[in-house]
C-alpha cells in the first residue's frame, strides 16, 4: 500500500506539468457535488475562479513569465518544454501560450458569468463545471502530439459548449444557438475525425510528428487530398473560416453572453491550435501547396467577416462577424508558415482574447445598463457611464489595431512576417492591413455612437451604481493596454513557440 | 551636436500627455478650468522648444557638413530599448530639418488652443483632444525609430476624428469617417513599406532595427527595385497626407467640417507629417526609389499646385477655399522636394512652416467671419471691412502672405522652391509659376467680395451673427502669427540657416551641389 502511494506520488511529480488540466478536472467534479449542498450562486462561481487562478498562476510560471523560484515553486520554473503520455502529449511554449490563453479567457467567462446569471437561472452548478471542463479540453488540444488526445479534446471541449450555448434552454435565441452549434459541431467533428481516420490509414501513425515523414512520401495521392480537405473543412468549421463560417453568428449572438467569450475567445482558439499543430508540424511535406488553399480562406474570411459586420445594427452580432474577420488574420500565419508569422498568429490568439473577451463583456455591461444590444442603444454611452464607453472603445480601437494597444502588435508581427516572406504572401499582407482599414469603418461607427451623439431624449435611464462586470472590464482592459506598452515578454514567448513549430 | 542632462525631447511628448489626462479626469463640475490646464501644458513645450531652438541656432557650426542623421547633426537624442527582439527602441532626436516644425507643433497648439479659448461645448475633451494631438505630431517629428514614427503617427488620427466628429458642422459624421479611413488605409500601406525596408535592412545589417539612423545607412544600398517598391509604398502614406493631387478628396471635407481649431492643427500640422515623412525619410533613405520617382513626383506637384489653384477660384465657401489652397500651397513642399537638390530641400521645409503659419491666420480668419457674420458664403458677404476693421486687416495680412507678397515668408519659400525647380527640370516650370498668379487672383479677389464694397450679409436677421470684432484671445493668437510671419519674412536666415546643412546632406545623396 505505501509502494503503491509512493508510486502514484512519483507518478503526480512525472506528469507535474500537467498539474493545470488536473486541477481543472478535479474541481469541475468537486463544483457538481458542491452545488448539491450550495444553493448560493455566488458562491459557485467564486469556487470556480480559484482553480482557474491557480492553473493559471502555474501556466505562467511554466512560460517564464512569472519567476516561480521566488514563490517556492522551482518544480514548475519556466520556461518548461517536457514530453508526457509516453509523447502524446508536451507540455512546450507552444501548448503553454494556448493554456494562458483558455485561462485567461476562463476566468473572464467565470468573472462575468457570477454577475451575469440570475436568480432565474438553474443548473449553475453544473455551468461552471462544463466551463472548467470545456476548458481543460481545450488545453488537452493544445498539448497534444498525437491525434487521439487531440481528437479526445477537441470532443471534451466541443460537448461542454454545446450544452453552456443553449444553457438558457427556455430562451428561444439560446435554444437555437445551442441547437444549431451542437448540429453543426457534431457533423464538423465527424469530418474531422473522418479526415484524420483516412491520414491515419495512408501513414499508419497517429503521431503528429510522424505523420510528416509518411504523408511526404504518399503526397498526391487521392486519398490524401480527400483526407487534407476533411481535415481543413473540419477544423475550418471550428475556426468558423469562410465557407463554414454560417452558424457563427448566429450562435454567437444566440447564447449567453459569457458563453459567447468562451465560444468566440476560447473554443475558436483550440481550433487554431490543432490547426498550427496539424498543418504546420504534421505536414510539413504538404505544406506548400496546402499554403495556397489556406491563403485563399483567409483572405476571404477576412473579406466576409469585415463586409458583413459593417452591416449589422446588433453590436453583439457585429462582434461575431469582426470575430470571423480576426480569424482571418491568424490564418494568414499557417499560410506563411515562417518564423515571424507564426509567431504574429499566436500573438494574435492571446491578444484578441482579451480585446474580444473584453468587447463582449462590455456588450454585456452595456446591456445591463441600458437593456440594449443595438447599436442605438450605444447612444452617447460616454455621459452615461464613461467608464464602459472608455473600456468599450479601447476594445475595439485595439481591434483595430490602432498603436499602441495590444492587437496592434500582433498584426504587426503577423503582416510584418508576410512581408517578411516575401512572394505572393506580400499579397496576403495587404489584404490584412487593408481589411484592417475596412474594420476601422464599423468600430469607429460604435465609437462615434458612444462618444459624439448625445442621448436620446427618451432613453431609459440607466441604472445606478457601479456595474457588476467593473472588475472583469479592468482585468481585459489592463491586458489590452499594458501589453501594448510593453509587449516583450510575449512576444519572446510567441517566437520560442514558433521557433519550435517551423524554423 | 548639443545635448541636455535632461530628456528635454520626451518632455515636449510626455507634459501635454499629462495635460491631456489631466484634462480628461476633472471632474465635470471643474470643465472651464481644463482651457487652463490646456494653456499650462501646451505654453511650457512652446517655452521649452523655443528655448531648445536658440540653443541649436547659438550652438558654434561644425566646420564640415555632418551627414545626414549623423550624430554631429543630431540634437538632444534620447535613446531607450522597448522592445529589442524585434529591434525596436524609443528613439528621439532633432535636427535641423525637424527642429523648426517641433517649435511650430508647439506654437501651433498653444495659439490654438489660446483661439478657441471660449470654446463651452464639451471644454474638458476639447482641450484634452488638443494636447493629445500635439503628443502626436511632436512625436511624429522627432521620432528616430521608424516603428516609433509609426505608432506617433496613428496617435493622430483619434484625437482628429473626435474633433471632426464632435465639434464639426453639419456634415461632420461623413467627413471625419472619411479622413479616419482615408489616412489609415495610407497609413497601413506606408507599414508596410516600413515593413519591407525593415526585412531588407535586417538582412543587410544582420540585426534587426527599426533604427532610422541605421536604416539610412544601410538602405540605399539595397536593390533599386526593391526601392523602387518601398518608396512607393511609403509615398502613398505621405501623398495622401500632405495631400497631394489625386488624393485630396478628403481634406475639403474634413477641414469644411472641422471646428476652426480643428482645421488649424489639421492644415498647419498634420499636412505637414506628410512632407516630413516624404523629406525626411522616404528621400533620403531610398535614393534609388526617389530617383526614380522624381518625374511621378513632378507632375503630381505640378498638378496639385495647379489644380488646387483653380479649385480655389470656384468656391463660394471660403474655408473651403482655404482649404484646397492648402493643397495648392503643399505641392510647392513635393516640388521642392522632387528636384533633390539642397535649395529645394531646405525650401520645401521652409515652405511647410511658413504655411503652417499663413494657414493657421486664414482658418482662424474663417473662423471669425462664420462667427461674426453667422456665413462663411463669400456670395452673401460684403463690406465687412467696415464693420470689422480689425478681423478684416488680419485676413488681407493672411492672404498677401499666402499668396507670396515679397517681404512676408512665403514669398521666400515659393521663390526657391521654384528657383530650384527651374534649375532642376528647365522652362515647364513656367506652369507652377502661372499658378502663383491665379492664387493671387483668388485670394484678392475673396477679400475684395467678402472685406469691400457695400456691407451686406444676405442671411436672414435671425442666422445673422453680432458682427464682433476680435476677441482678446483670438487677437492675441492671430497677433502672434501676424508677427512671427513678419519675422520670418524679413529673417529668412531664422529657419533655412537651420535646415541648409540638413538638405545639404540629403542633397549629397544625389550629387547635388549646395
Amino acid at each position: 500500500m505505501a509502494a503503491g502511494f509512493g508510486e502514484l506520488l512519483q507518478l503526480l511529480a512525472d506528469n507535474r506539468h500537467l498539474a493545470p488540466e488536473l486541477i481543472l478536472a478535479v474541481f469541475a467534479l468537486l463544483i457538481l457535488g458542491l452545488s448539491l449542498l450550495v444553493r448560493d450562486r455566488r458562491v459557485l462561481g467564486w469556487f470556480a475562479v480559484l482553480p482557474l487562478l491557480l492553473s493559471l498562476f502555474l501556466v505562467a510560471g511554466m512560460m517564464g513569465l512569472l519567476d516561480m523560484r521566488l514563490v517556492g515553486f522551482s518544480a514548475f520554473a519556466g520556461p518548461v518544454n517536457s514530453a508526457l503520455a509516453g509523447g502524446a502529449l508536451a507540455v512546450d511554449s507552444f501548448s503553454l501560450i494556448f493554456k494562458f490563453v483558455f485561462l485567461s479567457v476562463a476566468l473572464l467567462v467565470v468573472g462575468t458569468s457570477i454577475s451575469f446569471l440570475s436568480q432565474k437561472d438553474r443548473h449553475v452548478g453544473e455551468y461552471y463545471a462544463l466551463i472548467l471542463l470545456a476548458t481543460m479540453g481545450m488545453m488537452v488540444v493544445a498539448s497534444s502530439q498525437n491525434l487521439v488526445p487531440l481528437f479526445v479534446g477537441i470532443e471534451i471541449a466541443s460537448l461542454s459548449t454545446y450544452a453552456l450555448a443553449a444553457f438558457r434552454k427556455r430562451d428561444i435565441l439560446s435554444a437555437e444557438a445551442g441547437m444549431k452549434y451542437f448540429i453543426i459541431g457534431a457533423t464538423s467533428s465527424a469530418v474531422l475525425l473522418y479526415g484524420m481516420s483516412i491520414l491515419y490509414g495512408i501513414s499508419g501513425t497517429l503521431d503528429i510528428g510522424l505523420l510528416s515523414r509518411r504523408v511526404g512520401e504518399a503526397a498526391w495521392e487521392p486519398a490524401t487530398i480527400v483526407g487534407l480537405s476533411m481535415l481543413i473543412g473540419g477544423l475550418g468549421f471550428k475556426m468558423a473560416a469562410v465557407p463554414f463560417h454560417m452558424w457563427a453568428p448566429d450562435v454567437y449572438e444566440g447564447s449567453p453572453t459569457p458563453v459567447t467569450v468562451l465560444l468566440a475567445a476560447g473554443s475558436k482558439k483550440m481550433a487554431f491550435a490543432a490547426a498550427f499543430k496539424l498543418f504546420l508540424v504534421g505536414l510539413v511535406a504538404a505544406r506548400a501547396d496546402l499554403s495556397f488553399a489556406l491563403g485563399i480562406v483567409a483572405v476571404l474570411t477576412m473579406t466576409v467577416g469585415n463586409i458583413v459586420a459593417i452591416s449589422q445594427t446588433s453590436v453583439k452580432r457585429m462582434l461575431a462577424y469582426s470575430s470571423i474577420a480576426q480569424s482571418g488574420y491568424i490564418l494568414i500565419a499557417l499560410a506563411v508558415a515562417t518564423k515571424t508569422a507564426v509567431a504574429g498568429g499566436l500573438l494574435h490568439v492571446v491578444m484578441h482574447a482579451f480585446m474580444k473577451g473584453g468587447a463582449f463583456i462590455a456588450v454585456a455591461a452595456v446591456a445591463w445598463l441600458v437593456s440594449s444590444e443595438r447599436l442605438s442603444g450605444y447612444k452617447g454611452l460616454s455621459r452615461r457611464s464613461p467608464f464602459l464607453a472608455f473600456c468599450m472603445a479601447v476594445f475595439l480601437l485595439a481591434l483595430a489595431g490602432i498603436p499602441p494597444l495590444s492587437g496592434f502588435w500582433s498584426k504587426f508581427v503577423l503582416f510584418s512576417g508576410a512581408v517578411g516572406a516575401g512572394d505572393w504572401f506580400v499579397w496576403l499582407a495587404l489584404a490584412g492591413v487593408l481589411n484592417s482599414a475596412l474594420s476601422l469603418y464599423y468600430y469607429a461607427r460604435v465609437i462615434k455612437y458612444m462618444y459624439v451623439d448625445d442621448p436620446p431624449a427618451d432613453a431609459p435611464p440607466v441604472r445606478p451604481g457601479p456595474s457588476p462586470y467593473t472588475a472583469v472590464l479592468v482585468i481585459a482592459l489592463a491586458a489590452t493596454i499594458l501589453i501594448g506598452l510593453y509587449p516583450q515578454p510575449f512576444i519572446d514567448v510567441a517566437m520560442t513557440a514558433a521557433g519550435s513549430l517551423v524554423p | 551636436m548639443v545635448e541636455s542632462s535632461l530628456p528635454v525631447l520626451s518632455l515636449l511628448v510626455v507634459l501635454p500627455l499629462a495635460g491631456a489626462i489631466i484634462t480628461f479626469l476633472l471632474p465635470r463640475r471643474l470643465a472651464v478650468a481644463s482651457r487652463w490646464v490646456a494653456l499650462v501644458f501646451s505654453l511650457v513645450p512652446l517655452l521649452l522648444s523655443l528655448y531648445l531652438y536658440v540653443l541649436v541656432w547659438t550652438a558654434p557650426a561644425p566646420t564640415a557638413t555632418p551627414g545626414y542623421l549623423s550624430a554631429e547633426s543630431l540634437h538632444f537624442e534620447e535613446d531607450f530599448e522597448w522592445v529589442p527582439s524585434l529591434g525596436i527602441s524609443y528613439t528621439l532626436g532633432v535636427d535641423g530639418m525637424s527642429l523648426p516644425l517641433v517649435f511650430l507643433t508647439a506654437l501651433l497648439s498653444c495659439l490654438a488652443i489660446v483661439f478657441s479659448w471660449s470654446e463651452s461645448r464639451r471644454p474638458k475633451e476639447y482641450f484634452g483632444l488638443m494636447l493629445v494631438m500635439e503628443v502626436g505630431v511632436a512625436g511624429v517629428f522627432m521620432a528616430l525609430d521608424f516603428f516609433l514614427f509609426y505608432i506617433f503617427w496613428e496617435v493622430v488620427l483619434i484625437p482628429m476624428y473626435f474633433l471632426i466628429g464632435i465639434w464639426g458642422g453639419p456634415r461632420k459624421d461623413y467627413s471625419a469617417i472619411k479622413f479616419f479611413i482615408y489616412t489609415h488605409v495610407a497609413s497601413v500601406v506606408m507599414l508596410l513599406g516600413i515593413m519591407g525596408l525593415y526585412f531588407q535592412c535586417r538582412d543587410a545589417l544582420g540585426h534587426a532595427t527599426f533604427s532610422m539612423v541605421e536604416m539610412a545607412k544601410v538602405a540605399p544600398t539595397l536593390a533599386p527595385g526593391f526601392q523602387c517598391a518601398a518608396f512607393a509604398a511609403l509615398f502613398f502614406g505621405f501623398a495622401v497626407k500632405m495631400p497631394s493631387v489625386p488624393f485630396h478628396t478628403w481634406l475639403p471635407d474634413a477641414h469644411v467640417e472641422a471646428p476652426t481649431a480643428g482645421s488649424v492643427l489639421l492644415a498647419g500640422l498634420l499636412l505637414k507629417m506628410g512632407g516630413y515623412g516624404l523629406l525626411r525619410v522616404a528621400i533620403p533613405v531610398l535614393p534609388a526609389g526617389a530617383e526614380a520617382a522624381v518625374p511621378v513626383m513632378v507632375v503630381l506637384a505640378v498638378a496639385s499646385i495647379f489644380y488646387g489653384a483653380l479649385l480655389c477660384i470656384a468656391q463660394n465657401d471660403l474655408k473651403k477655399m482655404v482649404a484646397y489652397s492648402s493643397i495648392s500651397h503643399m505641392g510647392f513642399v513635393m516640388l521642392g522636394a522632387a528636384t533633390l537638390s539642397p535649395i529645394g530641400i531646405s525650401a520645401g521645409v521652409f515652405q511647410m512652416f511658413n504655411h503652417g503659419l499663413v494657414t493657421a491666420v486664414l482658418f482662424m480668419m474663417c473662423g471669425v467671419f462664420h462667427h461674426s457674420a453667422g456665413t462663411r458664403e463669400i456670395g452673401r458677404l460684403g463690406g465687412l471691412a467696415g464693420k470689422v476693421p480689425v478681423a478684416a486687416t488680419v485676413f488681407l495680412v493672411g492672404s498677401l502672405a499666402s499668396l507670396g507678397l515679397p517681404g512676408l515668408c512665403s514669398f521666400i519659400s515659393e521663390f526657391l522652391v521654384i528657383y530650384s525647380a527651374f534649375v532642376s527640370f528647365g522652362a515647364w516650370m513656367w506652369i507652377p509659376v502661372s499658378a502663383v498668379v491665379l492664387t493671387a487672383a483668388y485670394y484678392l479677389w475673396a477679400a475684395q467680395r467678402v472685406l469691400f464694397g457695400k456691407f451686406r450679409v444676405d442671411l436672414p436677421e435671425s442666422e445673422r451673427g453680432r458682427l464682433e470684432d476680435l476677441h482678446i484671445s483670438e487677437a492675441v493668437a492671430l497677433g502672434v502669427l501676424i508677427a512671427l510671419i513678419v519675422l520670418f519674412g524679413l529673417f529668412p536666415s531664422a529657419v533655412l540657416d537651420m535646415v541648409n546643412p540638413v538638405s545639404a546632406a540629403v542633397g549629397g545623396l544625389f550629387g547635388g551641389v549646395g
